[in-house]
């Protein structure tokens, strides 16, 4: 009987043992791998070789160690890369409390826990405004909740932009995707407007373009995850579109090509945003568990709700847009 | 005599898979149908000259599993590379396996599982992060090479219907890289410098051997009808794994992509044609809940593990790993 235990005991152990010993191979393994030794290192070592060692491997081992500083090698499911998204958070962190100045209200409206889906008024050409929604929830709500942005198909293609959106943490706008992250209980930002947002004219600024076809209310019903509605002020004139030469953007992979006061006249300058002032609300969530999943196929009901949903923005907007004094600061 | 037969045994899968199943099941119950012979060392092993390309060869082929007592076929007779000789894989993949269902149903063979191909989802920027099996494969239509592989898919599932005593089992194969593989994939990873395309970084799946061989056995346990994706546990992205492999990067402009991979590929160079840039430019990841969920199959392997086991077996001495202890067990 001892002896069965105790043999019972030392295979415990041996087990014990052997995970440890896979766990330090593991971390053996990345040591060793030729991110660790660095930008500088491996720029120290071909300097040092010279011309006369430089072949193809040190050539991609630069390449790599490059690469290295500012990627991870761990991606979550989704592609978002923490090590990325790090590195490239103090330009947005500037634009967030220094050259926007964004004042955040109504985050505690966003649940401390369990899923949720953050629904913002979208515009600005460029998708900061997602960025900056981050932000203000990430800096603001007391559960410092990460919250994952949907981005539009047409970021989702370009190129440069779209790896970039997806390492920072975004995540192509597909019901799907929506569903997984949602029933993971995780917070998820969407945009309904879509193209019809980003690329609005100026002179549309503040109204709110056709909420898609209902089709995040259907991902809320469908997870029970509640409604917050969010509304973004100031993002609307960072790029005050006057005419759209739609004729050039097609052939390049963008539904439209805008014309502002400053791009494309002054060439790559015109892509600085103006500093205006934003504001950033959140209102009382509008839940959505008590219909029941089967309700996502009622599309009476679903246009109810995101009708609610884009009142209860425009709403906020309108007040905000009634007490602002300036543009430029607030 | 409950026999199983195998085709396309070899192939690197189906190789692997024979030894797996002369091992487990007794080589006398193993039956080897290809227009090569099994290797001699798998003694026992018996081996029927079939060419599936051949006119009659489905007449051949009832004779065959009826004598020798057939009840289950693995079909894994398919081109993992793509071939220049067009014609000949269409008449092995597509009519070789309308040849080789029309002889199962007539001789009454119980289980066929037949070897797929994630990529038979098609990569396109639209596609939501995660292909369940209910999405409906897209590929692209020039593209040959995937397209003999949906129409071998389409031809064993309208047999299933029309059979029901006949039992399918369609397993999707994330591209395979490990130790002992030789193909385009890995042939890529081995080459010094490497075209890529500018500004697309997707995430891409590269499934271990053994996960393939694990996922077999579940399914040829299981005997469940339908489609099952088989995909690692994780996902990498493609300029983490090629700089984790220390290639030299070159990016190439996506206009530019198709018609330079076209060039490469008609002069001989290149590895795969244009219709391949997709792969590399777009996301086609599928989900693994329906093989866990119905076949009870989890792969132990990430796409990570794949790779770094590829590069230790490819690359012996940079990738060398810490000695593995002798296994300590009763």
């Amino acid at each position: 009987m001892r002896a069965a235990r105790l043999a019972e005991q030392a295979r415990g152990r041996i087990e014990r043992l052997e995970g440890e010993l896979a766990r330090l191979r593991d971390e053996l393994d990345r040591a060793r791998s030729p991110r660790h030794d660095g930008l500088l290192v491996t720029l120290a070592r071909v300097v040092q070789a010279g011309v006369g060692g430089l072949s193809w491997q040190t050539l991609a081992r630069l390449q790599a160690a490059a690469y290295f500083t500012w990627h991870g090698d761990e991606l979550d499911e989704f592609g978002y890369d923490p090590v990325f998204a790090e590195a490239i958070r103090p330009f947005f962190e500037f634009l967030y409390a220094v050259w926007w100045r964004v004042e955040a209200s109504g985050v505690d409206n966003v649940p401390a826990a369990g899923p949720a889906l953050v629904v913002a008024n979208h515009s600005g050409v460029l998708p900061y405004d997602g960025a900056m929604v981050k932000l203000a929830i990430r800096h603001n709500h007391p559960g410092r909740r990460e919250c994952r942005m949907l981005m539009l198909d047409m970021f989702a293609l370009l190129p440069v932009l779209a790896p970039a959106l997806t390492k920072h943490g975004e995540i192509r706008a597909h019901a799907e995707n929506a569903e997984r992250v949602l029933g993971r209980g995780d917070l998820v930002g969407v945009f309904p407007e879509g193209v019809k947002g980003v690329g609005k004219y100026f002179r549309d600024r503040y109204r709110l373009a056709r909420f898609g076809r209902g089709g995040f209310v259907r991902v809320a019903l469908r997870t029970g995850a509640p409604i917050v509605p969010c509304a973004v002020v100031g993002a609307e004139e960072i790029h005050p579109i006057v005419a759209r030469a739609d004729w050039i953007g097609r052939p390049l992979g963008f539904p439209y090509f805008p014309i502002t006061p400053t791009f494309p006249l002054l060439g790559l300058l015109g892509l600085v945003p103006l500093p205006t002032k934003w504001s950033i609300d959140f209102a009382d969530p509008v839940p959505t568990d008590g219909y029941g999943p089967e309700a996502a196929d009622d599309p009476i009901l679903v246009n109810q709700l995101a009708e609610e949903v884009r009142a209860a923005i425009q709403k906020m907007i309108d007040g905000r847009l009634a007490r602002r004094r300036s543009l430029w600061f607030g | 005599m409950a026999r199983i037969a195998i085709t396309g045994a070899a192939s690197f899968l189906g190789a692997r898979l024979l030894r797996h199943l002369a091992r487990t099941r007794g080589a006398d119950s193993v039956l080897v149908l290809d227009v090569a012979a099994p290797p001699s060392a798998l003694h026992g092993v018996r081996h029927r000259l079939v060419d599936l390309t051949l006119p009659a060869a489905d007449r051949r082929l009832v004779e065959i599993l009826q004598e020798e007592g057939v009840d289950t076929v693995v079909h894994a007779a398919f081109f993992t590379d793509p071939r220049r000789d067009a014609e000949y894989s269409h008449e092995l993949e597509s009519i070789g396996t309308l040849h080789l269902m029309a002889a199962c149903a007539a001789a009454g063979v119980g289980h066929v599982v037949q070897r797929s191909f994630t990529a038979v989802y098609g990569a396109r920027g639209q596609n939501p992060n995660f292909l369940t099996e209910e999405h409906a494969p897209r590929p692209d239509q020039g593209f040959w090479w995937i397209v003999d592989k949906l129409e071998a898919e389409q031809h064993a599932l309208s047999f299933a219907q029309r059979y029901p005593r006949m039992t399918v089992t369609i397993l999707r194969l994330a591209p395979l890289l490990g130790p002992g593989l030789y193909t385009f994939y890995t042939r890529l990873f081995a080459k010094r410098v490497v075209p890529v395309v500018l500004g697309y970084d997707p995430l891409v799946q590269f499934l271990h051997p053994d996960d393939a061989l694990a996922a077999f056995d579940a399914a040829l346990t299981a005997k469940v009808e339908g489609v099952f994706n088989v995909v690692p546990r994780s996902s990498i992205s493609l300029l983490t794994a090629l700089h984790l492999a220390e290639k030299l990067t070159v990016p190439v402009p996506h206009p530019l992509a198709y018609s330079l991979a076209d060039l490469l590929w008609g002069s001989g160079l290149g590895e795969a044609p244009g219709g391949f840039v997709d792969y590399v430019r777009f996301l086609f990841v599928a989900d693994a809940a329906r093989a866990r969920r119905v076949l009870g199959f989890e792969a132990r392997h990430g796409s990570r593990e794949a790779l770094m086991d590829y590069l230790r077996y490819r690359y012996p001495h940079r990738y060398a790993r810490a000695p593995r202890l002798a296994k300590v067990r009763a």
